[in-house]
C-alpha cells in the first residue's frame, strides 16, 4: 500500500477495505456494497468467544505509518473490552490518545493492526451500515442538500426502499423537534441544530448500535446539556447500544452506564467506572453527591494521563 | 426639503453603483480612443469607434460572405466547446476517481496544459485540412484542459469526511459519485467551463488565422493585409460578442446549478 495518498481516498488509506469507488489499487478486488455487506460480518469460528456482547474487542492494537518506519505512531495498545446490548458507554481519555481510532475500528472504517472486533458475535472486516450508525464530531451534512434530502440520502445509502423513506425522514425529524426545518440547507442552521439533525440521522438508520464521536464537542455548554438530556430520553425508547466519545466528565457521568477510561497515547484501558442510575436521567442527577463523587473519581483517574498527553504534545 | 435630499441621494446612489461606474469607464475609454484616432493616430492602423460601428453595419453585417464566415466560426466554436466540455468532464471524472491513475496522469495533464499548443498547430492543419475540422480540433484541444484540470482538482479535494460518512452508511460507488462527488464538483466545473470558453475561442481563431479558406479569421487576415482597420475592428467586436455570449450562457447555467447560491 503506498504511503502517500493524494486522491479522494487519501483519508481512507487505512481503512479495512479499499473504498470501492476510489480504492484505486488494481490488484485489490473492487467490492460492491452487497458483497461488502455480506463479507463485513464474516462468520468466524471465533464467534462463540464473543458471547452475548453487542461489541467485543479482543487484543486490538493500532499503529499509524508503515511497518519498520521510525515515524510509526502507536495509537492503541492491546485493548480488550466488551460492550453489552442496550448499554450506553463512554470512551474517556486525554486528547489524541486514540478514542476516534478505536471508534472507527469498531465501525469497520479502519483496520486494526492486530486483534479483532466482533459485532453481534461476528467478526468485523468492513463497514456495517445495517448494524452500526455513526455520528461524527464534524459536520457531515452535505451542504448541497436540504435537511430532509440529507436524511433521505442516508436511508438510500443504507438501502431502505424508496417508498419507506419519506415517512422515516418525517418521523426522525419530528423526534428531535426539527420538522419545520426540513427544507432548510445546513448552512442556514446553527451548529447546535445541525448536530441535532446529525444525531437524528444516526438514529433514523435504525441500527442496533450507534457510535458517536464527540457529537456535542462543537456546542456551547447550555446546548450540550439540553441535547444530552434529549439523547438520554430518546434512547430510553429505542433500546440501542451506544458508544460515545467525549471530553466532558459531566457528560460522561450524566449519560453513561459505564465509562471506559483510557491512558495517554498509546491508549490502554485504565479503568472502568460504572454509573448505577436508571435512564432517562433527570437534570437534578447532576447536582447529586453521587454524580459529583463519580465526576471527581474520573478526574482523579485522568489527571496524570492528561499531563502525560500535554507532555507528548510539546 | 425631503424631496431634494431624496433626489440627491438617488443621484449619489446611481453614481456610486458599480454598474454605472463601469459604463462610465467604458464611455470615457471610447471617447479618448475616438479623440486620439481622429487626431494623432495613423488611420492605416487605428479606426475611431464611430468608424468601426459604421463598418460593422455597412460592411460586416451587410456582406453575406462575411456573415457566413461569422456563422462558420460560431459553429466551429460551439462544436469545439461542446466536445471539450463533454470529453473534459468524462476524462476528468475518470482520472480523478482512481488513486493511482490520478497520481500518474494529473502531472501529465498539467504539463500538457502548460505547453503552448500553437507549436503543434501546423500538425493540426496537416491532419485535418484547411476546412472547419482543423479549427474544431484545435479549439477542442484548447478548451478541454481547463475543464479537465478543474474537474480533476475538484475530485481530489472532496471532503474525506463526507466520503467516510457515506461509506459508514453503506453507500455504493455510484451513490457516492452521484450524491457526494458530482455536487461537490459543480463550482469548479463551472469555473473551468468559463475559462474553457475563452480558450476554445483562442484555439479556433488561431487556427483560422494560421490557414483557412473561411471563417472570421480568414477575413481578419485579409483586412489586416490590406491595411483596412475599420472592418477588422468590427470583426474583433463580433468575436468579443461571441465570447461574451457563451460566457453568459455558462454563467446562467452556473447560477441555475450551483448549490452555493441556494
Ligand atoms: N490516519 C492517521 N494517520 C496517522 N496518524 C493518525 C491518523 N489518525 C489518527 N492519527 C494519530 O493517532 C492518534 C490518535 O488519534 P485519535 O483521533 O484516535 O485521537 P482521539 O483520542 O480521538 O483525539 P481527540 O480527543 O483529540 O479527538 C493521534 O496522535 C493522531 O494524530
Ligand atoms: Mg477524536
Amino acid at each position: 500500500m503506498p504511503t502517500q495518498r493524494t486522491a479522494v481516498s487519501s483519508q481512507l488509506a487505512e481503512v479495512a477495505d479499499p473504498w470501492p469507488a476510489h480504492g484505486g489499487e488494481p490488484e485489490t478486488a473492487i467490492l460492491c456494497v452487497e458483497e461488502l455487506r455480506k463479507n463485513a460480518l464474516s462468520n468466524s469460528r471465533d464467534a462463540s468467544r464473543a458471547g452475548d456482547a453487542a461489541i467485543g474487542i479482543r487484543g486490538v492494537s493500532k499503529s499509524f505509518g508503515d511497518d519498520g518506519d521510525d515515524g510509526r505512531l502507536p495509537a492503541l495498545q492491546a485493548i480488550d473490552l466488551e460492550i453489552r446490548r442496550n448499554e450506553f458507554v463512554c470512551l474517556l481519555g486525554p486528547s489524541g490518545c486514540g478514542k476516534s481510532t478505536l471508534l472507527n475500528i469498531i465501525g469497520g472504517l479502519l483496520k486494526p493492526s492486530t486483534g479483532e472486533v466482533f459485532v453481534n458475535g461476528r467478526r468485523v472486516v468492513g463497514p456495517l451500515p445495517r448494524d452500526i450508525a455513526f455520528v461524527f464530531q464534524e459536520d457531515t451534512l452535505l451542504p448541497w442538500y436540504t435537511i430532509a434530502q440529507n436524511m433521505h440520502v442516508a436511508l438510500e445509502f443504507q438501502g431502505v426502499p424508496r417508498e419507506e423513506r419519506p415517512e422515516r425522514v418525517r418521523a426522525a425529524l419530528e423526534a428531535v423537534g426539527m420538522s419545520e426545518f426540513a427544507r432548510y440547507y445546513p448552512h442556514q442552521l446553527s451548529v447546535g441544530m445541525k448536530q441535532r439533525i446529525a444525531m437524528s440521522r444516526g438514529l433514523s438508520l435504525q441500527t442496533d448500535i450507534v457510535l458517536m464521536d464527540e457529537p456535542f464537542a462543537a456546542l456551547d455548554e447550555q446546548t450540550r446539556m439540553v441535547l444530552g438530556e434529549d439523547l438520554s430520553g430518546l434512547l430510553e425508547q429505542t433500546h440501542k447500544t451506544i458508544v460515545f466519545v467525549t471530553h466532558s466528565l459531566a457528560e460522561a457521568v450524566f449519560l453513561s452506564d459505564r465509562i471506559f477510561v483510557f491512558t495517554a497515547r498509546p491508549a490502554r484501558l485504565k479503568s472502568i467506572v460504572t454509573v448505577d442510575e436508571p435512564h432517562p436521567r433527570r437534570p437534578d442527577f447532576m447536582t447529586s453527591d453521587k454524580f459529583n463523587g463519580l465526576r471527581n473519581r474520573l478526574y482523579g483517574l485522568l489527571r496524570e494521563e492528561i499531563r502525560e498527553a500535554v507532555r507528548q504534545n510539546v | 426639503m425631503s424631496v431634494l435630499t431624496g433626489k440627491r441621494s438617488w443621484l449619489r446612489t446611481a453614481l456610486a453603483s458599480p454598474a454605472i461606474g463601469r459604463l462610465g469607464v467604458i464611455a470615457a475609454g471610447l471617447l479618448i480612443w475616438e479623440g486620439l484616432a481622429r487626431t494623432v493616430l495613423d488611420p492605416e492602423f487605428v479606426s475611431p469607434p464611430t468608424r468601426i460601428l459604421q463598418a460593422l453595419v455597412t460592411r460586416t453585417l451587410a456582406d453575406p460572405t462575411v456573415l457566413r464566415a461569422i456563422g462558420t466560426t460560431f459553429w466551429e466554436l460551439l462544436l469545439a466547446f461542446a466536445l471539450a466540455v463533454l470529453a473534459g468532464t468524462a476524462v476528468g471524472v475518470l482520472v480523478g476517481a482512481g488513486e493511482r491513475i490520478s497520481r500518474t496522469a494529473y502531472p501529465l495533464v498539467l504539463m500538457l496544459y502548460a505547453v503552448p499548443q500553437v507549436t503543434v498547430l501546423p500538425l493540426f492543419v496537416m491532419f485535418f485540412g484547411l476546412g472547419p475540422a482543423s479549427k474544431v480540433a484545435f479549439g477542442f484541444t484548447h478548451g478541454i484542459f481547463p475543464i479537465m484540470v478543474n474537474v480533476i482538482a475538484g475530485m481530489r479535494d472532496v471532503s474525506p469526511l463526507f466520503l467516510r460518512s457515506a461509506r459508514s452508511m453503506g453507500a455504493s460507488r455510484m451513490q457516492v459519485l452521484r450524491h457526494v462527488v458530482l455536487p461537490h464538483l459543480v463550482p469548479s466545473f463551472f469555473a473551468g467551463m468559463r475559462l474553457s470558453v475563452a480558450m476554445t475561442l483562442l484555439g479556433v481563431i488561431l487556427a483560422e488565422l494560421y490557414a483557412s479558406i473561411d471563417g472570421v479569421g480568414y477575413f481578419a487576415h485579409l483586412y489586416s493585409e490590406s491595411f483596412d482597420p475599420a472592418p477588422l475592428y468590427a470583426l474583433i467586436v463580433v468575436l468579443a460578442l461571441m465570447a461574451v455570449l457563451l460566457n453568459e450562457l455558462a454563467r446562467r447555467a452556473e447560477l441555475r446549478f450551483t448549490w452555493r447560491r441556494r
